[in-house]
């Protein structure tokens, strides 16, 4: 027995007829940091898309606290999206309509009612992310690097028991990047959540405790201290 | 607050912009129909509610007549009739076609034989008299309407002359009655054409001798107490009278006019109605466009926990949202519109120099417009319903999203 929170078995991903993932077996544990990297094509996003319940394997079994969560129908599935994850993406996170603190605040929205303490809570994240004041800014005049920060908020809003990254920092520049994935990082430890992270920087996948490539349709674990050797 | 509802204002009405183009262009269009259809009806309604009070002003609330025959026991009728409770007046009349000449110019109106003291009582002929005055009005004059009057270019005070059949079938048995000569006391207008082009009034006895009906009359008019309906109670008389004795409301007495009426009403809002629909295709097209740009942002709200059916009852809200505000908006418009009609019309009238023109065929200086509850909760729900309709297809098209694939789409 291992103590997964989430686990794939046997994960199977064929898009017409050409297997995407092949026999994928995957999990995160609570608190872990890990990350994913390989070539561009090679199944990365599909196979968090899968872990995240946003697209559904062609085989296998997907495995919530030991509870089989492919025969959950829709309205279960989005309730745990909501509880259980906070996604972040590479980029157009934010709903064009709402402002910042409105886009931060509709996860919670959807999952419940908005209370004040959330609210506080809101407020703090956002200084957290350097980004104080900023609440009620329009989400069209925000810079790249600001709205993946508040992307990062929001994703942290419902407290999620684990948190996917999908290249968040892929259309930053370096130094943004940087700042940004440190308050990932951050962030995560703090609210006491996992962190599932694509990336091809390897800067960030050496600061994750388990690494892992994906090639060939399969996934291996991967150790930066020894490929370097 | 759902969510959905949440989602959905804030789609037609986005944060930090003042208004979105595709939301007030909607609802402009919805509020263009809804209004153009209440004042179309409004006004409609109010002519009808004209037409119809001049007929009654005109002709009385009921009638009872022998089947279009004479009616010769007429004093015991009227007694039995003036015992009902709901009858307020009643008085006797009788008619026939006659020849009227005057400066040897002649035509051929029905002449109305009126028991005067009665039927002042039924009819409020003094609010009708253009010219001269019921006063004089005896047996020996006739109250023409404006319309004959100048079609032989009578005047109050000229003295016509009257021939009836009866001289025609007297020719035969070789004896000759002179023609009765009357003088005009009057002239009237109704405003009700079928009044004004062809009647012409005079003492009931006058017809009487005229066409040789003796005591006989035609029939009897009735007007009847406050809030009795004219239909219900000569449904009820009718059970007590004997053929060919029989009693009709001014409604069946007018039937194919209401119908008329009635039909174009429907049929103008069935033509208005296409507005609605037009609308409703602009909503249609310019939703679906937006579902296409938002397929992203559907992807990102099934990912932070919505469902991909409450993304389609957020576009479903958005048509109600439209529907109910331009109902509101095109109602409002249309009161205002309707309360001012007049000084509308007037600076319409001025604008175009057609004043006299149009108060010649027109008495447009007091337009008529009465709106009905009813008609507008009709026209709302519909407009509502259509506008929910709208929302159908772009939501069927989000139903097709998958999350995964909408959230690679850039
Ligand atoms: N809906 C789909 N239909 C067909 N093929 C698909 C579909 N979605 C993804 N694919 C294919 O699956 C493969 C894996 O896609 P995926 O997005 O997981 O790659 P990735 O590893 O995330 O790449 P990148 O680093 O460029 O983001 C690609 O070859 C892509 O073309
Ligand atoms: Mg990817």
């Amino acid at each position: 027995m291992n103590d997964y929170i989430v686990e794939l078995k046997n994960i199977q991903k064929k898009f017409e007829n050409v297997f995407v993932l092949k026999d994928v077996n995957f999990g995160i544990r609570d608190r872990e940091t890990v990350s994913i990297c390989g070539t561009s094509g090679a199944g990365k996003t599909t196979l968090i898309n899968i872990m995240g319940l946003l697209e559904f394997p062609t085989h296998g079994n997907i495995f919530w606290e030991d509870q089989n969560v492919i025969i959950c129908n829709a309205k279960r599935l989005s309730q745990m999206r909501a509880k259980i994850f906070g996604y972040i993406f590479q980029r157009c996170n934010l709903i064009p309509e709402l402002n910042v603190i409105e886009n931060i605040l509709f996860p919670k929205r959807i999952t419940s009612k908005i209370s004040m303490p959330d609210l506080e809570l809101a407020k703090e994240l956002l200084q957290r992310v350097r980004l104080g004041g900023f609440e009620n800014r329009n989400v069209w005049t925000l810079s790249g690097g600001e709205s993946q920060r508040v992307a990062v908020v929001r994703a942290m809003i419902n407290r999620p028991r684990i948190v996917i990254a999908d290249e968040p920092t892929g259309s930053l520049d370096e130094k943004s990047a940087h700042i940004t994935m440190d308050m990932i990082i951050n962030l995560c430890r703090e609210y006491d959540s996992s962190l599932l992270l694509i990336t091809h920087n390897q800067l960030f996948a050496k600061k994750m405790q388990t690494s892992y490539i994906l090639n060939n349709s399969e996934l291996k674990p991967f150790d930066y201290a020894k490929s370097e050797q | 607050m759902n969510w959905c509802l949440y989602l959905a204002l804030k789609q037609l009405f986005p944060t930090g912009k003042r208004f979105s183009f595709f939301s007030i262009m909607s609802i402009i269009g919805v509020a263009l129909g809804v209004m153009v259809l209440f004042v179309v009806q409004s006004v409609m309604n109010g002519f009808q509610h004209e037409i119809r009070q001049t007929i009654i002003a005109t002709q009385g609330e009921a009638r009872v007549n022998a089947n279009n025959g004479v009616l010769y026991n007429a004093d015991s009728l009227g007694n039995f009739l003036k015992n009902q409770s709901e009858v307020a007046a009643l008085a006797r009349y009788a008619y026939g076609i006659g020849m009227l000449e005057y400066n040897n110019r002649s035509i051929f109106p029905i002449i109305k034989g009126i028991d005067f003291e009665n039927e002042i009582k039924i009819v409020e002929l003094q609010k009708f008299i253009k010219k001269g005055n019921l006063q004089n009005f005896d047996n020996r004059s006739i109250i023409l309407s404006s319309e004959l009057a100048s079609q032989i270019g009578a005047t109050v005070g000229s003295s016509v002359e009257i021939y009836s059949p009866m001289m025609l079938k007297a020719l035969q048995t070789n004896e000759i009655i002179l023609p009765r000569t009357l003088k005009v006391v009057a002239t009237y207008e109704t405003g009700y054409r079928q009044a004004d082009e062809n009647v012409a009034m005079v003492m009931l006895d006058t017809v009487q001798d005229l066409y040789g009906l003796e005591e006989g009359v035609h029939g009897i008019s009735l007007k009847l107490k406050p809030d009795v309906r004219p239909e219900k109670f000569a449904f009820e008389l009718n059970k007590n009278l004997t053929y060919p004795i029989h009693a009709a409301s001014w409604q069946e007495i007018n039937k194919d006019l209401l119908f008329v009426l009635k039909t174009e009403k429907t049929m103008m809002f069935f033509i208005l109605v296409f507005i609605l629909l037009v609308a409703a295709f602009s909503i249609t097209s310019s939703m679906t466009i937006s579902v296409i740009r938002k397929t992203r942002e559907i992807g990102l709200i099934n990912a932070l926990g919505g469902t991909i059916r409450q993304c389609e009852a957020c576009f479903m809200i958005q048509g109600l949202i439209i529907g109910i505000a331009g109902s509101v908006i095109g109602i409002a418009v249309g009161a205002l519109i309707l309360k001012f009609r007049n000084d509308i019309i007037s600076v319409f009238v001025k604008l175009c120099g057609i004043e006299d023109f149009m108060l010649k065929f027109y008495s447009f200086a007091n337009m008529p417009a009465t709106y009905q509850l009813g008609d507008i909760f009709t026209l709302v729900t519909f407009a509502v319903v259509i506008c929910c309709l709208a929302g159908v297809l772009p939501a069927r098209k989000i139903a097709k999203i998958k999350p995964a694939d909408a959230l690679r789409n850039e």
